[in-house]
């Protein structure tokens, strides 16, 4: 028979003040389940916390029932006392009758009745309770870098600032995006010094290793452990390393088969290829130049959130080759966010180029010109004669970014690019442990943005990996009974993380600790009661069930 | 007078990640609501076993609600696309036992929305109020 000890918590008033403690120790009593009752005014607190550790020790109590806030705030603060008091912290069991019983029923009767049958069930629960150990495994504080654009130079930079060994792999050579560009906005900084500055730096740092024109061929491992395996030059290499980067980029959307724009004919470009080869290609004749904004917006679904200030970058870039050239910029809407873009807007426009709303617009040929058809809102249909036009189409996924969601086990989002572990709090992390992505892999972005995902990404690895130290691994993962197992596979099927193989020569399955992160999908789905998810066992789950109906 | 009413017994399998945050927010928030629901937290409302749902009933819970991220939220990636299945597939054996479908909910709550756990609870507290007790626990069942 357990010593079960039971701790009422009165948090303040908050507790105390909405549901009867006394009447609730009182039946408790006269069911003699438990070995003891203990009521404190806040057992968080530092004083609750001694009190709490004496008392287990003093009543040697073997299983704690805490009743007090949710899991959520406090679950882990009582583990750690359970420790100190010498019980193994799973031995644990805390009942929430603060959020979801104090603060939300208004009738103290009610909410005592409630509180009552929760502690009850608690108190059924924790009897089969098993002590569970955190087991910690090895981890190499290296990381691989995936793509040696401006994201993957920078995360590179950062982590090898911090005594980091970073592989840098691409299969082109380094600078990404940014070896195309002639400019950068706001600033019109030149792109090519800035890398030549950056890949400067990389000689200075020893620890970075970068391998150009490789492809990865495998990821295999898990947080801790990866080994990548590249081929370079036809050969095959392994590196091992605890956490990957992800910075793969993205490509410039072409509008092909949108004839509306003209795509195709001569002069025609997207600002990628005008940015690469139209510039140094005006015909001298040239008088006038359209950039068309928000090409394929539509159609994407997204707006790419730096082509209308590219455009503009591209105008200053014409005006200052060709000033005598007019530009004009047909837009639908402007995205200027920030201090700088509006900036740069103004100092566009005192440029003397043209701004331009459409509702629709088209694009054809005019004997050696080109002519746009445009509405502007007011219904009636303008034409205007130009030499060049310049589709400024967005951001479209890199082609690879499925594979190495489909090998890493990550997810993509609707429009094809990695999807992030959450929108605001997981920006640069994905739903496996240890992949990060950053830059335009995620979305379409300017470069000030890859660069602080960059920064975000090495900062959470340095900040997770730290050599010498171990990585700790869930507890509350799943186990499979040999005896039980039949060998169905279904646990192999649902699980998400590929944690459970099977075992070829028994035929049956296996549960890989390392990778389980503990859904405990496979237990419910075992059809032989083999998979039991630990903390959360059948046994368990049913006692606090049972309970709850008596 | 308030003591004769029926108060429904109701069994929450709420996942640890967004429904059980969900409520705890709505506790935050001070939403009141009728204290029908009793919650088990659970990891991920996949670990909800048919069995544990067809066990509540026939022990006498006067409804039972799984409530777990919404799609494509869920933290172990697909596991509520699983149990969006299996409670597809427990109310076609419902009605093969004879036991009524709608005293099982599934609902997705995800951890900022308080407001909507105390609507499921209310509403579906409500609805069991109208349909009265499980009818299992006067009837001799199997």
């Amino acid at each position: 028979m357990s010593r079960i000890g039971l701790f009422l918590c009165e948090c303040g008033p908050n507790i105390a003040e909405a549901i009867d403690l006394d009447k609730i120790a009182e039946f408790i009593n006269k069911e003699n389940k438990v070995a003891g009752i203990e009521r404190h005014r806040l057992l968080c607190s530092e004083e609750g916390k001694k009190f709490l550790a004496e008392s287990i020790k003093q009543n040697q109590f073997d299983h704690i029932v805490i009743a007090a806030c949710s899991p959520k705030q406090h679950e882990s603060t009582f583990m750690e006392v359970l420790s100190q008091a010498g019980l193994n912290p799973y031995l644990l069991q805390l009942v929430n009758i603060r959020e979801q019983c104090a603060w939300m029923t208004p009738d103290k009767g009610l909410a005592t009745k409630k509180a009552l049958r929760l502690i009850r069930a608690a108190i059924n629960r924790v009897r089969f309770h098993s002590k569970l150990h955190e087991k910690e495994i090895e981890a190499n504080p290296d990381v691989v870098v995936i793509g040696a654009g401006m994201t993957g130079i920078e995360t590179a930079l950062s982590l090898a600032q911090q005594g980091r060994t970073v592989y840098l792999i691409d299969k082109d050579k380094l600078g990404g995006m940014l070896k195309n560009l002639k400019r950068l906005f706001p600033g019109m900084l030149d792109p090519q010094r800035l890398l030549q500055e950056k890949i400067a730096e990389f000689n200075n740092q020893t620890q970075i290793k970068v391998f150009e024109d490789s492809q990865v061929k495998e990821i295999l491992g898990f947080f801790g452990n990866f080994i990548v395996t590249i081929i370079n030059k036809e050969k095959e290499i392994s590196l091992k390393a605890g956490s990957i980067v992800l910075g793969i980029g993205a490509q410039e959307f072409v509008p092909e088969g949108m004839d509306q724009f003209g795509y195709g004919l001569k002069n025609v470009y997207t600002a990628l290829q005008f940015e690469k080869e139209g510039l140094t290609k005006i015909p001298d004749e040239s008088k006038a130049l359209a950039i068309i904004h928000c090409v394929g917006r539509e159609k994407l679904g997204y707006c790419s959130k730096f082509c209308c200030v590219n455009s503009m970058k591209l105008a200053h870039l014409i005006k200052e080759k060709r000033p005598d050239i007019k530009v004009i910029q047909f837009y639908q809407e402007l995205c200027l966010p920030g201090k700088e873009y509006d900036k740069f807007y103004r100092e566009t426009r005192e440029k003397g180029i043209e701004f331009i709303r459409f509702d629709k617009i088209g694009v054809g040929k005019n004997g050696n010109q080109l002519e746009l058809k445009y509405g502007s809102g007011d219904g009636t249909e303008k034409h205007l004669n130009v030499d060049i036009v310049i589709l400024a189409t967005g951001l479209i996924p890199n082609p690879e970014t499925k594979d190495f969601a489909q090998m890493l086990n990550i997810a993509v989002d609707d429009y094809g690019f990695f999807k992030e572990e959450h929108i605001k709090l997981g920006p640069v992390s994905t739903l496996t442990d240890g992949i990060f992505i950053a830059g335009t892999c995620q979305g379409p972005k300017d470069i000030k943005e890859s660069i602080l995902q960059a920064k975000a990404a090495s900062g959470r690895i340095l900040s997770a990996l730290i050599p010498g130290r171990k990585l700790p691994i869930e507890a509350k993962a799943s186990e499979i009974s040999d005896s039980l197992c039949m060998g169905c596979g279904i646990c192999v099927q649902v699980c998400a993380y590929g944690a459970v193989s099977i075992d070829e020569r028994k035929h049956i399955s296996v549960v890989n600790e390392v990778l389980c992160r503990g859904c405990g999908n496979c237990a419910a789905s075992c059809p032989s009661g083999a998979a039991s998810h630990r903390h959360f066992t059948n046994q368990q789950l049913y006692y606090e069930a049972r309970e709850i109906l008596r | 007078m308030e003591e004769q009413e029926f108060l429904p017994r109701i069994i929450g399998f709420l996942c640890n990640w967004c429904s059980y945050a969900g409520a705890d927010l709505a506790g935050v928030s001070r939403l009141q609501m009728p204290p029908t629901l009793i919650p088990i937290r659970v990891m991920c409302s996949s670990r909800v076993d048919p069995l544990f749902i067809l066990t509540a009933l026939l022990r006498g819970a006067d409804a039972v609600l799984v409530a777990g991220c919404h799609p494509g939220d869920c933290h172990y990636q697909y596991g509520n696309y699983y149990t969006r299945r299996r409670i597809a597939l427990i109310k076609k054996v419902f009605d093969q036992l004879g036991l009524e479908t709608d005293r099982l909910r599934l609902a997705w709550i995800s951890a900022s929305e308080g407001g909507r756990f105390r609507d499921v609870v209310t509403t579906f507290t409500q609805h069991i109020k109208e349909k009265g007790p499980n009818p299992i626990k006067k009837e001799i069942f199997l």
